[in-house]
């Protein structure tokens, strides 16, 4: 009798925290998503390369940072997965390799074949969902417009010109007047699979020449320092938003 | 027999006893009630998403009068926004920061923020969690980082256990520090002035100078001044002359419209017997100079408001000096001694 009891009652220890367990069966993985920003193919270098944009003006890169957020994983049927907002902030910064491999844990196992992700930061995600824990990292590389409690969603520096003359390039949201927070929606070039052993990876290229020209042109001679602007913000960040494709997927 | 069992049973309840140590501590951390004043509009601010509790507003009003939160350990929230003149920087023209840094605004006064959709003078920020990255970053407020603030919190013992006693989480993060000063700012309701008492019927009444100057105020101010907040939150120029020290483009400056410059949020007037001087600048020292350049003060601009345009080109509101009298008796009913003098909001 004794004995049944202890078992009984040894069971129940074991299984009164049972619910504590259910998350770690083996079914999440991780994945890589690795960021190469280059123009014409050929990674950028800052300050040594001259580039010359659609315009026929030349310039020379010393910064480049954005962030990524708001990432989804799409499946084959429509369906999604989306990380944790809270965790998912990025900052891709060309000076940071590390920064430019972001890592996504605790994925569902699975296969996907499409990706989302935000450029810059929801403004309609208020309340702020972990988002001011984003706040050391951005304040740390300069991401944050401090006079309007907001982010920077890009910042692009460096020169133009034979004068060397700087330019400066800062998009982001400002109040409820402007908001410059973009999705991108890509097609996987093959079939994204999310197993336990090992971390596949989305390789995206990122062509920063789009900066200026894409769906809209933006030239030096137009406006070479943009922040605040109600025409101009508008349609770089809708360039930003075609600057993103995806070159590969190992898995 | 019977030990055993009990030995049983206490490794059983022991078993998940971390567990249940967390609920113990939430349901200690008690729930504040949040109340709409009866002649207040809904909030803007979604109250259930950070409901304010006891360890919450007590973190939150700690917080708010320490200078950790400024770089050189003596800026806090409260020393240019003090109770006693509703939450504003009593005489200071501009705000003053660290090393004697001075802004170029004017501190406005803090109360039913709940209610507000916009901050700043020209409501760069849409939120009230995000209000205060503002000062706390700002080089000519407190010029502090939150990775540093939030370091220095993290030393504090007495921040340990307030975090853990406020937040589910227990973490020292940004947003639990904006949170907290939220649920100590959303707190801050001044609903029991003259006027309300008057408005909810509860025995109040004005005296003739008083009613004299709400009939005026009613037709000569409160088209912006609208509603029970005495604002329509909009943003508006009314005519300051440009002052060329700071070149303010107000709104523009947010907007980049041309049609924004030199706009700035229309206040609300509670409280406004207190919160000198006045203006986004606070050019103007008393109620009577703000009448005054009301009717006789205003120059005229791409962006001044039409409602300022009267016939034959006349910029401004005609007042007698007796009908200005009248108004200020009115707004001084707007002044609400409970909430300033309320120990809750109190430093001390």
């Amino acid at each position: 009798m004794k004995k049944f009891i202890i078992i009984i009652l040894a069971i129940l220890t074991i299984t009164s925290c049972k619910s504590d367990d259910e998350g770690s069966e083996p079914t999440f993985g991780n994945i890589t998503l690795d960021f190469k920003n280059t123009i014409e193919n050929n990674n950028i270098e800052f300050e040594t390369n001259t580039y010359t944009n659609g315009s026929g003006e030349t310039y020379k890169i010393s910064e480049l940072k954005y962030i990524i957020s708001n990432v989804v994983l799409i499946k084959a049927n429509g369906e999604e997965f989306k990380y944790p907002v809270d965790e998912g902030y990025f900052l891709i910064n060309e000076e940071g390799i590390e920064s430019k491999k972001i890592s996504l844990l605790d994925i569902p196992v699975g296969d996907y074949t499409k990706i989302r992700f935000g450029v810059g930061v929801d403004q309609s995600k208020y309340p702020l969902n972990g988002m001011a824990n984003f706040i050391p990292t951005a304040e740390e590389s300069g991401m944050l417009w401090s006079w309007s409690a907001g982010y920077k969603f890009i910042k692009f520096e460096g020169t133009y010109g034979d004068t060397d003359a700087p330019f400066l390039i800062h998009v982001g949201s400002h109040g409820t007047a402007l908001d410059n927070y973009k999705e991108v929606t890509l097609d996987l070039t093959s079939t994204l699979k999310v197993i336990t052993s090992k971390a596949s990876e989305i390789a995206v290229n990122v062509d920063v020449a789009k900066i200026f020209d894409s769906t809209n042109t933006h030239s030096f001679a137009d406006k070479s320092d943009v922040q605040v602007d109600p025409v101009r913000a508008p349609k770089i960040a809708e360039n930003i938003s075609t600057m993103f494709t995806i070159t590969g997927v190992s898995n | 027999m019977k030990l055993l069992s009990y030995i049983c049973i206490v490794l059983f309840g022991a078993a998940c006893s971390s567990e249940k140590d967390d609920y113990v501590s939430i349901a200690e951390n008690k729930k504040l009630e949040f109340t709409v004043p009866a002649n207040f509009p809904e909030p803007s601010y979604n109250v259930s998403l950070n409901p304010p509790t006891e360890k919450g507003f007590e973190l939150g009003k700690k917080l708010f009068y320490d200078g950790r939160l400024s770089s050189d350990g003596v800026i806090s929230c409260g020393f240019c926004h003090i109770q006693d003149f509703a939450f504003t920087h009593h005489t200071h023209i501009v705000s003053h920061g660290v090393d004697g840094a001075l802004g170029t605004r004017n501190a406005q006064p803090l109360h039913n923020l709940a209610f507000m959709k916009e901050f700043t003078w020209d409501g760069v920020v849409t939120h009230l969690d995000l209000q205060p990255i503002i000062p706390i970053t700002a080089e000519v407020e407190m010029n502090e980082s939150f990775s540093s603030i939030i370091k220095k919190l993290k030393d504090q013992p007495e921040y340990v256990k307030l975090f853990s006693e406020a937040f589910q989480n227990k973490k020292i993060d940004s947003e639990n520090m904006l949170k907290a000063l939220s649920q100590f700012m959303i707190m801050m309701i001044s609903a029991d002035t003259k006027y309300d008492k008057i408005e909810r019927n509860e025995g109040s009444v004005f005296t003739d100078n008083e009613a004299a100057g709400f009939e005026l105020f009613k037709a000569k101010c409160a088209s912006c001044h609208s509603g029970t907040l005495f604002t329509d939150q909009s943003f508006r120029n009314n005519g300051l002359p440009v002052d060329p020290q700071y070149n303010d483009a107000g709104r523009n400056r947010i907007t980049g419209l041309d049609e924004d410059m030199h706009k700035f949020k229309v206040p609300s007037l509670r409280n406004i017997e207190l919160t000198f001087p006045y203006m986004h600048d606070g050019r103007l020292k008393t109620l009577m100079d703000v009448l005054n350049h009301y009717s006789d003060g205003m120059v005229d601009s791409e962006t001044l408001d039409p409602i300022f345009k009267n016939q034959n080109d006349i910029l401004g509101i005609p007042m007698t000096d007796i009908e200005k009298e009248q108004i200020i008796a009115f707004l001084k009913t707007l002044t609400d001694d409970d909430f300033l003098n309320d120990d809750r909001f109190s430093e001390f």
